[in-house]
This record gives C-alpha cells, sequence and structure tokens, in this order.
C-alpha cells in the first residue's frame, strides 16, 4: 500500500507541477430567482468551478461568496437547470434559473461530491421537500419507502424502538447490516443523533462500487446526511417550526370480550375487563424546532434546538428528548481554509414503560377484575398492591398492575463533535483533514415494588421488589485526510482523492441488581443500602464490560475521470484494517470500479433529454458482529473456598477472515419530458459469511465457533419512475413510484441445513420455524400442513403430505425425510412498492404517500399460542379471528399460524398551506398529516409489516435481548412486538 | 516550486499518520487464558480447595439434575417419569412426547444437549491433563473424572470419538473400546492392572478420604463397579463378578455407611403451621435433603448450591405452578414432570421411599391453608396432585402425577437447589453388588440379603423368592431420580417393551442417536449409529 500512496503522491506532484495558481479573490453576491414566477430560490447551490468554494441561496434567493475574476460560478437547483456565470468585474449577480436537466444536481459521495450526471452507481439524493412529513422522531422514517431498494421499518408504534433499516436486503449476517450513516462528512454516526428537522438531504449509496470507498463500514449501503448550514450573506433569520400530534392504536390483537370468552369454556372469575384499553391512551406528541441562521462574509453559522415530547399508545410509554445542534462555517488564510464545525447535544429521557403490559393485556383473562377487592374468592390485594393477579398461572400478569407499579427509564446523553479542514494548496488541489468526536452515554434504572407481581417477586414472603441499574458509555474517534485534485483537460476532466481514515471506537458498560427491599414506602432504588440482598449471597448481579480499543484503519483512493463531459469513469481502492480478526488476517483489500455513458449525447433520440446508463462493481467486506472471536475467552468457576479456575466458553478462530461482498449494479436512467425513470439490476455475493455455526464439540470442547461459514447470493431490481401529471402555473401533480424486489440465496453453507426461530413457552419450546438451507432462499418458513381436520381430543391432524400414510410433524423431525412438512411461506416480499404523490394547488399542498409489501408471510405467534380454547388454560383469554379452528383444544404450531402479510397502507397525508407572511411573521406554513391512515391487509395480528430480524422468545416476565437479532429467520411476529398505531399531526412553520 | 515544498510536507503529513497503523487486539473485558488458583481451606471439610472446581463443575453443566438434557434424557425414557402435555402447555413440539415413546432421533435438542455438555465436561479435563499445574493425585482424578464423563457417552451414545487431548481430533471408536478405554482410565486412575478381590490399592494415586465431591479410590471403584455391571450391554462381556468386587471393596471400606435411623437433618422444607411436616428428616429422606453435604452415604456426588453451585432445578421442574407458596419459593415452578402411576403404586404404602419421593394430595401453602390454582381445569381450585395421569397427550390435567421430590425442597428455595446429587452413594452400592452377585452366580436369591439392607431402612419387610422382575422393581424404588432408570431397563431388557402410553420400540433406540448437526460438523469423521 505504501508503495501505492507513494507513486500516487508521485503523479500528483507531477500533475501540480503542470497547474497555475490563483487570481486574488473578491467577494461576489446576487439573488437567485425562478425564471417563470420571479420567487426567490431557497438552497440554491452555488459553486466556483473546480473548487469545492460555494455556498447555497438563503431564504431571500440571497448569496455570496468570495471568488475571483475568471472564475465561474455554477449554479444549481432541484428541478432546474444548471446556469454558469463567469465573475467578471462586477460584484453582483442575479440569476433566474428555469426547468431542465434534472441531472446536475450535486450528489456527496464519500469524501467529495459529484454531479449527479457523473455518478456510475446506485445512489439516490432526497432532500427535504420530499421526505415524510409529520411527527418523526427517527430520521430513517424520513426516507421510509421514498428510495426502491432501501426498506425501513419500524414494527409498530414503539417510540423507543429504533427503525430496523436494511438496505437491499440482507447484505450480511453478522455485525454492519445497518447502512452506514454519514453525517456532514463524519462517518459512524447514529441516526439517533440528528433531529429529523436539522436534516437538509439525505444521499443514499446503494449499491458496493458507491460504498466501497468507505471500506467495511459501508458495505450494507451508506446514508450521506446533510444537515442544514448557514447562510454567509449577512442577517440573520430566526425560524420555527412546531407539531403537535396525537396517536391512537391502528390495529391490535383480536381478542373476546368477557361474554365471548365465558361463551367459549373460559374460567369466569367475575368481572368484564377491556385490558387493552386499560393499558393504552392516546399519545400526544409536541416538538419545538427553533434554528437561527446567519453569517456575515466568510462565516455562517446555524443553531437549532429541538424539543421532543412524545408518548406511546401504551400507557406511560414515550420519550422526551432535547437536542441542539450547531454548525459553523468560515475561511481564513486568504479564503485558502475552510472550516466546518458542527456539533450536537443530546440529551432524552425514555419512559420504556413495559411492552410486556400489550401482551398480558391480550392474554389475560377478560373477566378478572383489575383490582384484588373485587377478586371472586378471597385475594389478599394489598400484598400485591391492591391489583389482582391470577396466581399460579404461567406467563400471566396483571398488565395494569405491570405499567402502574413498575417504571423502566433510560437516559441518554450524546455529545458529538466533527471539524473539517479544508486548505486549498493550489486551485486544484486541496487537502483536507477531519476529527469527529461522539460520545454517548445511556443509564438505565427499572425498579419494582415489592407489591409488583411482575418480576417484583410479590409473592415471596421475604424477597421482594427489585431494582436494577446499567450504565453505558461510548466514544468513538475518527481522524481523516484526504487530498483532492482536479484536473481539467479540455474534453476530460480528472478528480482524484487518496487519504487515510483511522477510527477507534471504545465501549465500556456496569449493569448491577438487587432486589428484597422492606415494603412499598419509598422508591427504594433509591436507597438500595437498605436490600437484604447484601446479607444473602448469591442475589445480587453485576456485570461488567469493555471492549478493545477497537479500530479500523484505512488507506483509500479513488479517481474520477469525465470525457466529453458524456463518459464517466470512476474508480477507488480502499485498504482495510480491524482489530477484530487475528495477525495475519486483519488486512483486506477492496476495490470498486464504474462507468457511466450519456447515451444521448451520442444517440440524440427524439424528446429524450436524459439517457444514461451505468455499471458498478465494487467489493465491500463486513466484520464479525463481535470483538475478539479470533482468541479464545473462558469463564470463570469460583469454588466455595476460593478456588478460581476456568473453562473454555468459545473456542478461537485465529482463521478468521473478511466477509467479502461483490456487488455489481447496472443501472439506467431516463427522462423524457415529464417521465423520469431509473432502474437498477444489481448481483451481489456475500463470500465467507460470518455466522456462529455448530462445530465438532468432541475435538473443540465448545460446541460453537464463528466462522466463514456462508455464502449469500442476492440479485434484485430496483425501479423509480415519476411523472409530472400537471404542470402549470397553478396546478401541479406528480406522481411517483419506487418498486424494489429482491431474492437472497444461501449459496454456500457449511451444512446442509439448519433451523432457527424457536417459537417459546408455553408449549412450544423446541418448535423451530425458520429454514436454513443450502442453495434455497432466506426466510422459508418451514413446518407441518394443518389439514383442517382435528382429533376427537382436539388435537390438529396435520396433512400426510407424503402420502406414505405416517404423518410425522414432530418438531424435532423438521429435517427426517420422512417428515410431512413443507415451506409454509417466506419471511421476506417479493417485492416492496412505494407510491408518493404530490399535488400543489395554489399555496395548497397535498403529499399522499401510499406503501406496500407483498408476498411475505408472517407467524402470528399470537393465534399459535392462544387461538385454541386450551382446556388446560382456561384462564389465558383467547385470540379470537376468522380464522379460529371450533374445537381446536390444544396448540401446535402448523401452517393454520402462518398467515399471508401482503399489506397496502396509506402510510401519510400531509395537506399544507402556505399563508404567507404578515408584519411579524414570514412563510408561515401549516401542515396537517396523517401516519397509517389506513392499511389494506388479510393479516390478522397487529402488524403485517416484514420482520426482518428476529430477536426470540421470551416468557414469563423474561426479558428480550435486542442485542442479538437473528436475521436467518426472518417471518415470526413475536409477542413482544409493539401495536400499530395512527397519528394526526399538526404542525407550524414560519420565519421571524 | 514553493507548492512543491507545500505539496512535500502534506504528503509527508499523510505518511506520518498513515504508519499509525497498529491492529493488535487487547481484550480488556474477556479471560483469554487459564486461571487456576488453589482455595484454602479452613479447618478441613469441603475439601475441594484444589484447582479442579472447573472440571468437576462440568457435571453440572453437564445436565445432571436440569431440564432438557442428561437427566431427562434418562428419566423420561423410562417407564419412572414422563412429560405429559397439559393442552397448549408443555407439549413443545412433540420432543417430550418422543422421548418416552421412544420416537426420538438425531434432531432432538436434548439429546445434542446431552452429547455437548459431556464432551465440554472432557475438554475441561484434558485442558487440566495438557497442563502442568496438577499434581498426580490431581492428574489420577481427572484422569477418572473424564473417565466418567466417556461412561456417560459410553451409555448413552455408545460409539464416539475418544478425544484425549484438546483441539486434536481422533477417529471415532466403536462401543466396546470406548468401554475398554473407560476401564482402562479408572483402573489407571486406582494405580492398578484389574480389579480383584483383596487387591492392594495403597499406592493408588487416589486419595481414600472421604471427600465425596472429589472422586477419591472408592468413587472410582464405585464408578467401575457400575461399568462392569453394564458390560455385557456396553461390550458383551460379562464382568459381573468384578462388578461385585468392585462394589463390595467400597462396602467393607469402612468409610461410608447407610444413613439410617438417627442419620438425620433438619427439615428445611417445613412448615410451621403444617403439623405433618417433621421437625428433620431422618434415614433415606436424609440422604437427598437439601442440606444432605457430608452424609455417610455419599462416596461421590456433584455438589450443588443454590448461589455457587447452579443447575439443579427439580423443583421447578416438578412442580405445580401454584406449589410456589408451599415452599415460599424464589420463583414459579413449570408444571413438567410427574411419575408414572404404575411406577408409584409399586411402593407399598409404608415405605418411607414413598413418602420422600413423592408429593401427591392437597398441597397446603406455608400458614396451612390451601393452595389454589385460579386456572385450575379439574373443577376444583384447590391443587391436588393425583397419582393418576389422565393421558400423555394432549390434554394431561395440570395437577396430574405424584410429583418427583426425592431431593426435597426447602422454604424459601431458589431455583437452583443445594442438595448434592450422588453419582456413586453406598446404597446403590449394595444393589450392584447384589444383582451382580446373582447375575454371576445365575440365581437371584443371591440378590436377596443386600437388597433386604435397604428395605429395611425403608421400613419394609424383607424380599423373598426373589426374581429379576422383583430385583428391577426394588432397585427403581429405591435408584428413582437418580438418572438410573434407562440403563437399567436396558440390562434387563425391558426398555423395548410396553408400559403405560408407551408402545413397544425398536433395539436401536438403546443407544441415542449421534447429534445431526455433529456428525455433520465433523465433516464424516462420525458415523450416525445405526438405526437413525
Amino acid at each position: 500500500m505504501k508503495s501505492f500512496l507513494t507513486k500516487w503522491s508521485f503523479s500528483l506532484f507531477l500533475l501540480v507541477i503542470m497547474s497555475s495558481s490563483a487570481f486574488a479573490q473578491k467577494t461576489v453576491s446576487g439573488v437567485v430567482t425562478d425564471a417563470g414566477n420571479g420567487e426567490a430560490l431557497i438552497g440554491a447551490n452555488i459553486l466556483v468551478k473546480g473548487t469545492d468554494n460555494g455556498t447555497i441561496t438563503d431564504i431571500d434567493g440571497s448569496y455570496s461568496l468570495r471568488a475571483s475574476e475568471g472564475d465561474v460560478l455554477i449554479l444549481s437547483y432541484a428541478g432546474y437547470a444548471d446556469q454558469e456565470v463567469v465573475i467578471g468585474a462586477s460584484n453582483t449577480y442575479n440569476v433566474s434559473m428555469s426547468g431542465g436537466k434534472l441531472l446536475d444536481e450535486v450528489v456527496v459521495v464519500g469524501y467529495g461530491s459529484q454531479k449527479t450526471k457523473e455518478i456510475t452507481s446506485a445512489v439516490v439524493s432526497v432532500g427535504r421537500e420530499d421526505f415524510n412529513k409529520g411527527p418523526i422522531a427517527d430520521a430513517a422514517q424520513l426516507l421510509q419507502g421514498k428510495v426502491a431498494g432501501l426498506s425501513s421499518y419500524n414494527r409498530g408504534g414503539d417510540p423507543n424502538r429504533p427503525s430496523v433499516i436494511r438496505m437491499r436486503g440482507i447484505s450480511t449476517i453478522g455485525a454492519n447490516a445497518e447502512p452506514l450513516i454519514v453525517i456532514d462528512g463524519i462517518i459512524g454516526a447514529s441516526l439517533s443523533n440528528v433531529d429529523p428537522a436539522d436534516i437538509e438531504t439525505m444521499d443514499v449509496l446503494k449499491d458496493g462500487s458507491a460504498s466501497a470507498i468507505y471500506g467495511t463500514r459501508g458495505s450494507a449501503g451508506v446514508i450521506i446526511i446533510t444537515t442544514r448550514k448557514g447562510s454567509k450573506k449577512g442577517g440573520f433569520n430566526l425560524s420555527y417550526n412546531g407539531q403537535v400530534g396525537a396517536q391512537n392504536v391502528l390495529r391490535s390483537v383480536q381478542i373476546m370480550d368477557a361474554g365471548e370468552f365465558k361463551a367459549a369454556g373460559g374460567t369466569d372469575l367475575g368481572a368484564n375487563t377491556d385490558w387493552l384499553k386499560e393499558v393504552t391512551q392516546t399519545g400526544l406528541n409536541r416538538v419545538h424546532n427553533l434554528s437561527a441562521e446567519g453569517g456575515s462574509g466568510n462565516t455562517s453559522y446555524r443553531l437549532s434546538a429541538n424539543v421532543r415530547n412524545v408518548d406511546g399508545i401504551l400507557r406511560t410509554s414515550g420519550f422526551d428528548q432535547f437536542n441542539t445542534r450547531l454548525n459553523f462555517n468560515t475561511k481564513a488564510l486568504n479564503d485558502k481554509l475552510t472550516i466546518d464545525f458542527n456539533s450536537s447535544f443530546t440529551n432524552k429521557t425514555q419512559n420504556f414503560s413495559f411492552n410486556e403490559a400489550l401482551r398480558y393485556a391480550v392474554l389475560y383473562n377478560p373477566t378478572a377484575p383489575v383490582l384484588g377487592a373485587n377478586s371472586p374468592f378471597p385475594f389478599n390485594g394489598p400484598q400485591f398492591g391492591s391489583y389482582f393477579e391470577t396466581l399460579g398461572l404461567f406467563d400471566s400478569f396483571n398488565p395494569v398492575s405491570i405499567i402502574d407499579q413498575n417504571y423502566n427509564i433510560g437516559k441518554v446523553k450524546e455529545f458529538n463533535f466533527g471539524a473539517d479542514f479544508r486548505y486549498s494548496i493550489l486551485d486544484n488541489l486541496s487537502a483536507n483533514f477531519r476529527v469527529a468526536n461522539q460520545n454517548n452515554s445511556f443509564s438505565s434504572r427499572a425498579y419494582y415494588p415489592s407489591t409488583s407481581y411482575f418480576r417484583g417477586n410479590a409473592t415471596s414472603p421475604t424477597r421482594k421488589g427489585r431494582a436494577d441499574f446499567y450504565n453505558n458509555e461510548s466514544n468513538f474517534k475518527l481522524y481523516e485526510g484526504f487530498l483532492t485534485y482536479v484536473q481539467d483537460m479540455g474534453k476530460s476532466n480528472l478528480n482524484i482523492t487518496g487519504g487515510y481514515s483511522f477510527q477507534q471506537t471504545n465501549f465500556s458498560d456496569v449493569g448491577f441488581g438487587l432486589g428484597d427491599f422492606p415494603n412499598n414506602d419509598i422508591d427504594f432504588s433509591n436507597n438500595i443500602g437498605v436490600s437484604q440482598d447484601f446479607q444473602n449471597r448469591g442475589f445480587l448481579t453485576g456485570r461488567s464490560g469493555a471492549s478493545p480499543d477497537e479500530r479500523i484503519i484505512a488507506m483509500f483512493g479513488r479517481a474520477n475521470y469525465t470525457f466529453d463531459d458524456a463518459i464517466f469513469v470512476n474508480a477507488s481502492v480502499r485498504r482495510e484494517g480491524s482489530t477484530r480478526f487475528g495477525e495475519g488476517n486483519q488486512w483486506g483489500i477492496f476495490p470498486a470500479f464504474g462507468v457511466g455513458v450519456d447515451v444521448n449525447k451520442y444517440a440524440n433520440i427524439n424528446n429524450v433529454d436524459l439517457f444514461k446508463v451505468r455499471l458498478g462493481y465494487g467489493v465491500t467486506g463486513s466484520l464479525p458482529p463481535f470483538n475478539g472471536l479470533s482468541q479464545e475467552t473462558r469463564s470463570i468457576e469460583n469454588g466455595p473456598d476460593g478456588s478460581v479456575t476456568t473453562r473454555l466458553l468459545r473456542a478461537a478462530n485465529r482463521d478468521l477472515r473478511w466477509e467479502e461482498k461483490q456487488e455489481t449494479n447496472l443501472g439506467v436512467d431516463f427522462k423524457s419530458g415529464r417521465l423520469g425513470a431509473s432502474l437498477d439490476v444489481y448481483n451481489r455475493d456475500v463470500d465467507g459469511a460470518i455466522l456462529e455455526v455448530i462445530v465438532d464439540a468432541a475435538v473443540f470442547g465448545a460446541e460453537r465457533q464463528w466462522q466463514n461459514a456462508a455464502d449469500l447470493n442476492t440479485r434484485g431490481l430496483e425501479l423509480s419512475l415519476d411523472y409530472d401529471v400537471i404542470k402549470n402555473a397553478d396546478v401541479s401533480y406528480n406522481t411517483g413510484i419506487r418498486f424494489s424486489t429482491y431474492k437472497t440465496t444461501l449459496s454456500d453453507y457449511i451444512r446442509e441445513q439448519d433451523i432457527s426461530g424457536n417459537l417459546g413457552a408455553p408449549g412450544q419450546n423446541g418448535t423451530n420455524m425458520i429454514l436454513v438451507k443450502k442453495g434455497e432462499e432466506i426466510g422459508q418458513i418451514w413446518g407441518p400442513v394443518f389439514s383442517g381436520n382435528i382429533t376427537d381430543k382436539g388435537e390438529p391432524i396435520m396433512t400426510d403430505l407424503n402420502g406414505d400414510g405416517q404423518i410425522i410433524a414432530g418438531a424435532d423431525k423438521w429435517d427426517d425425510p420422512k417428515a410431512d412438512m413443507q415451506v409454509l411461506g417466506k419471511g421476506i416480499p417479493d417485492f416492496e412498492l412505494g407510491w408518493v404523490n404530490s399535488l400543489d394547488i395554489k399555496g395548497w399542498n397535498i403529499n399522499a404517500f401510499f406503501r406496500g409489501a407483498f408476498g411475505h408471510s408472517l407467524v402470528n405467534e399470537w393465534r399459535a399460542f392462544y387461538e385454541p380454547r386450551l382446556s388446560t388454560q382456561t384462564s389465558y383469554n383467547f385470540v379470537n379471528t376468522e380464522l379460529a379452528v371450533p374445537g381446536l383444544t390444544t396448540a401446535r404450531y402448523s401452517s393454520l399460524y402462518v398467515e399471508k402479510a401482503d399489506f397496502f397502507m396509506l402510510d401519510n397525508l400531509t395537506i399544507s398551506r402556505n399563508i404567507g407572511s404578515n408584519k411579524y411573521l414570514k412563510n408561515v406554513n401549516v401542515a396537517l398529516t396523517g401516519q397509517n391512515l389506513f392499511i389494506i391487509t388479510k393479516y390478522t395480528g397487529a402488524s403485517p409489516e416484514p420482520n426482518l430480524v428476529d430477536y426470540g422468545a421470551s416468557d414469563n416476565g423474561g426479558v428480550v435481548d435486542y442485542s442479538r437479532g437473528n436475521a436467518l429467520a426472518p417471518g415470526i411476529d413475536r409477542r413482544s412486538n409493539y401495536f400499530s398505531a395512527r397519528t394526526f399531526t399538526l404542525g407550524v412553520n414560519f420565519n421571524f | 516550486m514553493k507548492n512543491i515544498g507545500k505539496l512535500f510536507i502534506y504528503s509527508s503529513l499523510f505518511f506520518m499518520v498513515g504508519s499509525c497503523t497498529n491492529l493488535d487486539e487487547e481484550l480488556k473485558g474477556d479471560i483469554t487464558k487459564d486461571i487456576s488458583l488453589p482455595g484454602i481451606s479452613v479447618g478441613g471439610g469441603g475439601g475441594d480447595s484444589d484447582i479442579l472446581g472447573a472440571a468437576y463443575a462440568r457435571l453440572r453443566s453437564a445436565g445432571t439434575a436440569n431440564h432438557g438434557s442428561y437427566y431427562s434424557i434418562q428419566e423420561i425414557t423410562s417407564d419412572e417419569m414422563c412429560i405429559a402435555a397439559k393442552g397448549g402447555d408443555w407439549f413443545d413440539g412433540g420432543i417430550l412426547v418422543d422421548l418416552h415413546r421412544h420416537t426420538y432421533n438425531a434432531s432432538h435438542d436434548f439429546v445434542n444437549n446431552a452429547w455437548n455438555g459431556t464432551y465440554g465436561g472432557i475438554n475441561t479435563c484434558n485442558e487440566l491433563l495438557a497442563g502442568t499445574a496438577i499434581d498426580a493425585g490431581q492428574r489420577a482424578q481427572v484422569r477418572a473424572l473424564r473417565a466418567y464423563f466417556y461412561m456417560r457417552l459410553l451409555d448413552l451414545y455408545g460409539n464416539v470419538k475418544i478425544i484425549t487431548q484438546p483441539n486434536v481430533d481422533a477417529p471415532q471408536s466403536t462401543r466396546a473400546q470406548v468401554f475398554d478405554f473407560v476401564e482402562a482410565e479408572l483402573l489407571g486412575a486406582l494405580g492398578v492392572s484389574a480389579v480383584t478381590a483383596g487387591m492392594d490399592l495403597s499406592a493408588s494415586p487416589l486419595s481414600a478420604a472421604n471427600n465425596p465431591v472429589r472422586i477419591n479410590r472408592f468413587g472410582a471403584l464405585g464408578l467401575l463397579s457400575k461399568l462392569y455391571l453394564n458390560a455385557e450391554v456396553y461390550a458383551g462381556k460379562k464382568m459381573y463378578d468384578k462388578a461385585a468386587i468392585a462394589a463390595g471393596l467400597v462396602i467393607d471400606s469402612g468409610v461410608y455407611s447407610l444413613c439410617g435411623t438417627g442419620c438425620k437433618v433438619t427439615n428445611l422444607g417445613r412448615r410451621p403451621a403444617v403439623a405433618s411436616d417433621p421437625a428433620e428428616l431422618e434415614g433415606y429422606a436424609a440422604v437427598f435433603a437439601p442440606n444432605n453435604q457430608n452424609n455417610p452415604e455419599h462416596v461421590f456426588v456433584v455438589f450443588y448450591d443454590e448461589a455457587t453451585g447452579a443447575d439443579m432445578n427439580f423443583s421447578q421442574m416438578n412442580l405445580h405452578y401454584s406449589s410456589q407458596f408451599t415452599w415460599n419459593f424464589d420463583a414459579q415452578p413449570w408444571n413438567g414432570y410427574a411419575t408414572l402411576e404404575e411406577f408409584y403404586n409399586s411402593y407399598e404404602n409404608g415405605d418411607l421411599r414413598k413418602k420422600n419421593n413423592f408429593i401427591v394430595g392437597p398441597q397446603l401453602d406455608f400458614g396451612g391453608s390451601a393452595v389454589l390454582d385460579y386456572a385450575s381445569d379439574d373443577g376444583n381450585l384447590i391443587l391436588d396432585y393425583t397419582p393418576k395421569i389422565n393421558e400423555l397427550v394432549p390434554n394431561s390435567k395440570r395437577e396430574a402425577g405424584a410429583r418427583p421430590s426425592k431431593f426435597s425442597f426447602k422454604q424459601l428455595g431458589r431455583p437452583n437447589m443445594d442438595n448434592d446429587y450422588p453419582i456413586v452413594r453406598l446404597g446403590e452400592m449394595y444393589l450392584v453388588r447384589a444383582e451382580a452377585s446373582a447375575r454371576d452366580a445365575g440365581d437371584w436369591s443371591k440378590a436377596e440379603a443386600d437388597v433386604n439392607i435397604l428395605r429395611k431402612r425403608a421400613g419394609v419387610a424383607n424380599l423373598t423368592a426373589m426374581t429379576a422382575d422383583k430385583f428391577l422393581s426394588e432397585r427403581g424404588r429405591e435408584m428413582f431420580q437418580e438418572s438410573a432408570r434407562r440403563t437399567d431397563l436396558i440390562r434387563f431388557g425391558k426398555y423395548n417393551g410396553t408400559w403405560w402410553e408407551k408402545p413397544v420400540s425398536p433395539a436401536h433406540v438403546n443407544i441415542f442417536p449421534i447429534p445431526a448437526t455433529q456428525v455433520t460438523a465433523s465433516n464424516g469423521s462420525l458415523k450416525q449409529n445405526p438405526g437413525y
């Protein structure tokens, strides 16, 4: 690599000799307007050609920047043709822009930016005006359905769970399954630390050739976020954006009311309680965003503060967040040095409440009273905080008691900053140095008083109450430096970038739990010293951990070559090393290559404005999901008298190597009049996917080890279509389709097949449902087929699929060649669809966004456990859908509980009105948004959204571990999932 | 030229930074090297102040007394226990019914867990033996412990790999070869070449001192006696004479005694408000009580402790949810394991073992009030265990079946129990000597004397006119819940027969399949057992 760099810098050196030095600079300014109606264009891009020196127009369409005589300003704005203005003696250049070639927008790519037309890979840029509207707390939701191939699912409306984001499906089973987030050039940020209101654009790099420059962390795609910047023109602008909304349960699980339950043979406990009503609420959301921006001369700033107060549909759930972000830009040293500084601070208090309350509200006996005082038999209510409890029943807790007696609160503090120093060494050579630091701390406390049956152990005569504490801290440091060299050679252009990147992550955590508190007089989590667990051995739980200095070090180079403004070639290479591999396997080389041709320039097809073909190929790497896999780890055995010994916990795999992803993408961009289209097809091979697999326990002493155990192949197609149906001075209506489909196959695997995704307790442990089979698609739901008949004992009779006269359908027979099982559905959709609509009529805008996913199925766990009229568990409520089979009294997994979950929904409808300005307020805009207004689906569960990652079963008050998801087991709708919500929001924006 | 100079400066700056390429991974929160520290034993007792803790702890994690592994496949495949499916509860994809009806196959989770847990123990032993931290006596102990792990594999799977060094593969051995290996290792640990009457063990590297949480020479002899008792099944060799000699050496050692009258411990499960709860547990009951440490009958036991020795979960596994209130358990039980009615009825009513081994009838809580089951399916809210189990599947009643309680429960018990679990105990040695002598002589009356010693302790009359069936039944009553029944039924040729809801099963099920995942992971070096 060093020799590569040496050669490269030598050629740079030669090129530098040929270049010339700059003229003296001055400040030029002007106003950019729409050529049609003369209105100011806000946020138009102005760039000094051949440099990175640029700005955007402010709220009045004004700009100012430093440039020299002879420089060329390139003005660009979404939906308008680029214009070039040569700087002469004048200092003022007003420009009016007219609609035209879309593709001269600038797209931010890794370590630089490119004109859209020069892009040779699959990149989609979504600007602020195209984001989803409404009370969006999670930046990922801004893009939901907007980018073909990017899936963002937030199953249900849990305000404290981030969306699951996947680019082009499953790119890896290990780490880096989520796209890399880059905020203002700083990689590795998390979406949670940028407030949606502060985002200007999001550029989505979908394929390998685009993301390869980011190396490992870009292997699941990249989302580049550019936050809003201040204006450099003198002045000050203060704007406000506020929203207030309300959300309600959209869909829950269909269960019986007290009357139906009794009629179905349920145990009557005398009362009539609607448990779902008892634990849910209309959740109010309030968002205030205030931003100030301004600047003068070379300096601009933007400061924003956001307050979010969100309540979930589950009573007591929600969060309060305060977030502030500062962007500061200036120039120094005769404008040769550009400094961009940004920082953000987030303070968030999360009330997680207990999603279990939703689960137990579904399955709790509807004839049970809320309070012990209303029990049909003698019941010691005070022992349980006056609540009733169905003692002696497995996995059954009074849901009202759960949320009213206990709390689980998390506090997040996040402080990030990044600075980018760019120095123009020469007109066409600049050096960037970036430093960034992200600090995140999380602390949580859960408290279960001595009267709580749920986790508080209220049944115990002595050891009651529990408090759990947890803290973690993480720190991420980034140092990057790169040189950019631009050479205009008349008919062709060359742009070369090369640099070095150093990333280090440190993580540490500590958790502590104890109980046995005297009573319920005070919150004893504030006074844990009184816990009698200190006197009794073995009850205190504590753990702590620390990551190693986890590093990624990379050297990279990229060259972009443009010929005739019509043929574009990009090539990049990144050599990257990680501490997660053992010696000898730490480094990987990841090249990428792309070529694009503006065919229309040569073919000149009639009525075609754009016809561009792109071909890209890129290799990226994926890391194993944990540190230390190349080393063995051991656990301690403590003897009663102080002896200490250890035993092997995990066998080392010193041969673990980079998982490599090779992706080829072929794309076509087309525009003709009102029609725009973009088509991408891709083929992706993941070689050596890192998985925890079963090894020969006799030899290794531990039956599991992380290995490069599988190869995956994904083929996909993405299509975006946009059409301006109406476009005139009064009315404009455009509509667009985002279509994507992919299929991921396990092309190689260390064994023929495996199965995962255990259904769980009660009674359905050892029942794995998702097949993992060599040569076949990922996410096949596997199991026996219900024949429709039941035995006289109320058991389902499965179908004799192979007709051999015997029915072999036991869960441990899943791989028996004689088993009567088959694929019952697939967890991954056949295709996904987004339909965007925007209608403007005289200051009114109506934005409707529909989306759907088709072809996938879900195992409806609710039905699998609670729909059969269990003769032995008649104190659970019964799920009651039209699919219920009367007479079925035993719960057994089969095709009966696998449902097609195709859906189509109105995800977002926004009606906004631009009221204009008055004496005090400018540009007042009022918007009403409805989210999840309707959903069309045959699925009977709470949410038909695909469940791409499985977090396993939990029961009887157990805790779901969200830190380790299983990407090989999509398609299970777990009982721990939240219900989905419908939200209405009123928003107002204005400037002072 | 000025620019060139600048370029050099910037370029070299990049290289300076670029030279930082250190990627060594130094784990901070994980233990990557073995730590072995002996403890300090104050005032004797315990006696496990060595660095063998991890190896012996593997007995616990290998499923000796919890759900889903060794214990489960030894017990619920037999006629003494089952887990009946209760509507939605405890069906678990049919794998529990499969065990009881012997329709298990190579993908059975429990069969897999037992394999992995046992080889995990072997690996820890191999690591200790490969190191230099242990002395000759400890080496002998670890060899004997490893031999015991192999004895389990021999019994369960038959044809397994004999791995004796960490991470070094070996070919699959036949069941007879595994038998020979186990025998040789135990003899080697004892420092003798064969078991003979009156043999001299004075040079044995194994200690003679009584320390039941470690294997001493009597522990090794006890294991050998059990190995020889099954030699005909394992290797087609009749070695009953040797079995009788080895068991006799333990019995006659003078180190151990049967726990009978006067051998008692405080009853930690007592409810003061319930008059029928005795203040003390005496005799047979004391051998298995939560405070059974240092019981004179224990030769080699697995140490369990609620805080420092987890994984005995019988209270959870066996009892109904509401039984939590009888003992004020820290956690709710699971309502799983129950005894077959016929087996329960094989005890005479006066048999002290019956009272200790089972919980039946209406249940009272700590204060003496009836325990309720609010989801009761028998029309009566009071929790009342019936010996009758209405059916194995699908709709067994929630309260059906006498519940195993040989390893009795204590008040305020935790999910992890305290009772030490015997691998070799003197009571069983009498049974081994009895059976081995009878089989050796071809005369079951030879078994009567030893059997009646145990019956006397149980408060029941002597057995006369002994037959194989009578002996097996008696052995069952004594050894209930000690993971012996499957092996016994096979030795007596009854495993493939019928009982209750169990149909005839083919002979190949007498050894379990090798886990399918392991056959695959072995890259062809493991061949599946015949019939699977």
